[in-house]
């Protein structure tokens, strides 16, 4: 990875991470989804650092697609009644699984590789997606499928009901 | 200084932890969907990283195709949390 490519790597963790912790600590649903699209940028820069630029836009879509849901007016509260300290246990379980997976990253015994692939990739991965790999876009396509039906189905119940 | 495979998985820890942490901390359902793109982001750079540095035989398209998957799929699922959320409460 040549140097550009490497600033471009670092500076994207940065905006991805930071971004992810304003999601976790901004109130309000408007600045939330700022920081969740300012993680998606920083995503899909990393994507693009890694030579994986339609993936980025892929990526940058979808982040886009879930600021906006999450900062929509019609964004409604649905309150956990799960105890504080559960609560409490799920955020220390996140940093043991933090520290968990930094350990096998650390000490990993990785295979090193040329990379042969250009900057996007688009043709190879619309083969792999189309050709090779059909069945798994199908089932990605499916689960939209179910999502939306779902979230439409849930939508009208709730409009019925007033 | 150049950035390797541990580097990029290092980042993808960090990002599938934060996801994480934002699931478990939020009180607000709807707002803990927030950690869901984030930890199947995690994933897909841990993918993409593993297709950029060490894929020596097999296709290296392969993990940016499972990473542009996980993004659809974490799109759906908050769309389907935000469609089911959409019966509480207007805050």
């Amino acid at each position: 990875m040549d140097s550009l490519h490497t600033i471009g790597f670092y500076v994207s963790a940065a905006v991805s991470l930071g971004g992810g912790l304003l999601v976790a600590f901004l109130p309000g649903r408007g600045p939330r989804g700022i920081a969740l699209a300012a993680a998606g940028a920083g995503i899909a820069g990393l994507y693009v650092s890694l030579s994986a630029g339609f993936s980025g836009l892929v990526a940058l879509v979808c982040f886009a697609g879930c600021a906006l849901l999450l900062a929509a007016p019609t964004y409604r509260v649905m309150d956990i009644t799960v105890a504080g300290a559960w609560r409490q246990l799920g955020a220390l379980a996140a940093g043991g699984l933090l520290s968990v997976l930094c350990f096998a990253a650390w000490r990993g015994d990785f295979v090193h590789a040329t990379f042969y692939g250009g900057a996007i990739n688009s043709a190879s991965v619309g083969r792999l997606l189309f050709a090779h790999d059909a069945l798994a876009t199908e089932a990605v396509g499916a689960l939209v499928l179910v999502a939306l039906v779902g979230a439409t189905a849930a939508w009208r119940q709730r409009d019925r009901g007033r | 200084m150049s950035a390797g495979l541990v580097s990029v998985l290092f980042v993808a820890v960090a990002l599938v932890a934060v996801g994480a942490f934002i699931a478990s901390w939020k009180k607000d359902l709807t707002a803990a969907l927030a950690g869901l793109p984030l930890m199947f982001g995690g994933a897909g750079v841990a993918f993409a990283g593993a297709a950029r540095f060490a894929t020596p035989g097999g296709p290296p398209a392969f993990g940016q195709e499972v990473a542009a998957l996980v993004a659809v799929a974490a799109l759906a699922l908050v769309a389907l949390g935000v469609g089911i959320a959409g019966r509480g409460t207007s805050r």
